[in-house]
């Protein structure tokens, strides 16, 4: 009886297929688009402004002229900062909430903790760093203030992805060092963290990313609108890619006149965290060769 | 008394997972230098009697026992007792080859690294020691430095054997080490077993690696050991009624 109503619905299911697929290939194609035409404007605006003096130099002429050398060093300089606040805690954490912590109340406060610190707006952290860094503890407008104040920000980020690269070490490696006669410590420096820590790197350099794109954070607690003093250490302010860029757009006396250097920093802010995305792609590439599970 | 040829000694053990009696008074005596089958339907209790013996169970949440173990004439869960001294004189190996993803070498040397070897040359020895113990020296000698990963799945799986006997253990304990390998590599890691003379406790779901390989046999019944004795009696001629409907393949 059923026989004859097999092929009943064909023609309606093929032509839904259709729709379906035709549907989830635009969505594909117009997110490749927004990307895609933010590159190109920016290329078109930015690239004429780019050559080796604007890397490579000072900005002068109330930044009409010159580079934005100092810039993209403070970027840099504030971006590893964080890093190497975010690193210890982050990953200390997760070891802690992948191989120790027993399930229990504790624990799933220290998560829902972990997940809402992500969604925290990022000027909420600037103005914590400002308050606690910069004034409480009186690292005035530093280096430290601004690393240690991005350094919380992907902190969740940090932590949440080496947990999840600790979770997919399979449990078997765990249980052949214990069986080994490896204290859990033991089994874990010596056998779980080598095998997680690609997966825990690449998450880290996506955040890295992150925080070099980062505005808000800096400007309450590391960024000066302009300074000649070379980041040597790390009491001193500095100049960022990100703040300049608002800088110029919005305070500055020649705002129409540094439109060439907007784009161009903004482009160059651009291809340093695509540059640190692709950095982690390939190393993750790199390490995840050989091994199968 | 503890016979001076009693390697493990198991009495009036009781183990819990939770509320949830896995085994219930498990009395048995494992002989040193034969080879000891554990055979049952799945979640008979075989597998976790095995992981009792070098204390894996220890990281089970809600996991309780009562009765005694005794390894060697010593109780290994006296309050004084070290689980990971135990774990290095009670090798494990495990359902799914499990080596770690480093080199081979690396691989064998991991337990006598962590007892404090040193010296490369004693490491070497030791290595090689291993390598031919579990019937792999030839096949790997030239490529030590390899990842473990690439080896093949029965190549793999001695290489934990390896590490394993690298720590030269007392006993062997292995769960059901070949239901990850195909016939060939099955074959080469029974035939080990048979002629490496160690004592060694074996967990099978396999009846007929159970009649090949072992001396003596258990079977296990919903927690439960219904029935042990050498391995040629208990099938050809079962005391018990369990048993034969198990060996027979009336269910399981």
């Amino acid at each position: 009886m059923l026989e004859a109503r097999k092929g009943h619905t064909r023609q309606n299911r093929r032509r839904r297929e259709r729709a379906v697929l035709l549907f989830i290939r635009l969505t594909a194609v117009l997110a490749l688009a927004v990307m895609a035409s933010i590159l190109l404007y920016l290329l078109i605006n930015g690239l004429p402004a780019i050559n080796l003096a604007f890397l490579t130099e000072f900005p002068r002429d109330s930044m009409q002229k010159g580079g934005v050398l100092p810039a993209i060093l403070g970027t840099v300089v504030l971006a590893l900062g964080a890093l190497l606040t975010a690193i210890p805690l982050g990953f200390g954490a997760a070891v802690y909430l992948a191989e120790y912590a027993r399930p229990g109340v504790l624990v799933s406060f220290i998560r829902l903790g972990v997940s809402n610190l992500a969604g925290v707006p990022s000027v909420v952290f600037g103005l914590f760093g400002l308050s606690l860094f910069v004034t409480t503890f009186g690292f005035g407008r530093s280096i430290l203030s601004g690393s240690l104040t991005l350094g919380l920000l992907i902190l969740p980020t940090v932590t949440a992805s080496a947990e999840e690269a600790l979770r997919q070490t399979p449990q078997s490696f765990r249980e052949a060092a214990l069986a080994l006669g490896a204290s859990r410590w033991q089994a874990i420096r010596q056998v779980v963290l080598p095998a997680a820590l690609p997966g825990m790197l690449t998450g880290s350099i996506l955040a890295l990313g992150r925080a070099a794109g980062e505005t808000a954070p800096i400007m309450f607690t590391a960024a000066a609108a302009y300074t000649l003093a070379p980041p040597d250490s790390i009491f001193r302010e500095v100049m960022a890619l990100s703040t300049h860029i608002y800088n110029l757009a919005t305070n500055s006396t020649h705002i129409e006149e540094t439109r060439p250097q907007q784009f161009g920093a903004a482009l160059v802010l651009l291809v340093l965290v695509l540059g640190l995305s692709m950095f982690a792609i390939v190393i993750r590439a790199k390490l995840r060769r050989g091994r199968k599970w | 008394m503890v016979e001076d040829s009693v390697i493990i000694s198991a009495r009036n053990v009781d183990f819990y997972y939770g509320d949830f009696q896995a085994l219930k008074n498990i009395n048995i005596d494992i002989l040193r230098d034969e080879v000891t089958a554990m055979i049952g339907p799945s979640g008979c209790g075989k597998s976790t009697f095995l992981k009792l013996l070098n204390r894996m169970n220890d990281f089970v949440p809600g996991a309780r026992l009562s009765g005694e173990i005794f390894i060697g004439g010593e109780s290994i869960y006296a309050p004084e007792a070290d689980p990971v001294v135990i774990r290095r004189r009670v090798g494990m190996v495990f359902q799914r080859p499990n080596p770690f993803a480093k080199s081979i070498y690396d691989n064998i040397c991991y337990g006598p690294r962590l007892v404090g070897v040193k010296k490369p040359k004693e490491l070497d020895e030791l290595t090689e020691k291993a390598l031919r113990a579990a019937a792999l020296w030839e096949e790997v000698k030239d490529k030590l430095g390899k990842s473990a990963l690439e080896l093949s799945g029965g190549q793999q799986q001695r290489v934990c054997i390896a590490r394993a006997l690298a720590l030269e253990p007392d006993i062997l304990l292995m769960d059901e080490p070949t239901s990850a390998l195909d016939p060939i590599a099955t074959a080469k890691v029974e035939e080990w077993i048979k002629d490496s003379g160690l004592s060694i406790v074996i967990v099978t779901h396999n009846m007929q690696q159970a009649a090949r390989i072992s001396d003596k046999t258990a079977y296990f019944f919903l927690g439960e050991l219904i029935e042990f004795g050498p391995t040629k009696e208990l099938f050809t001629r079962p005391k018990e009624v369990k048993t034969e409907n198990y060996i027979t393949g009336r269910f399981g």
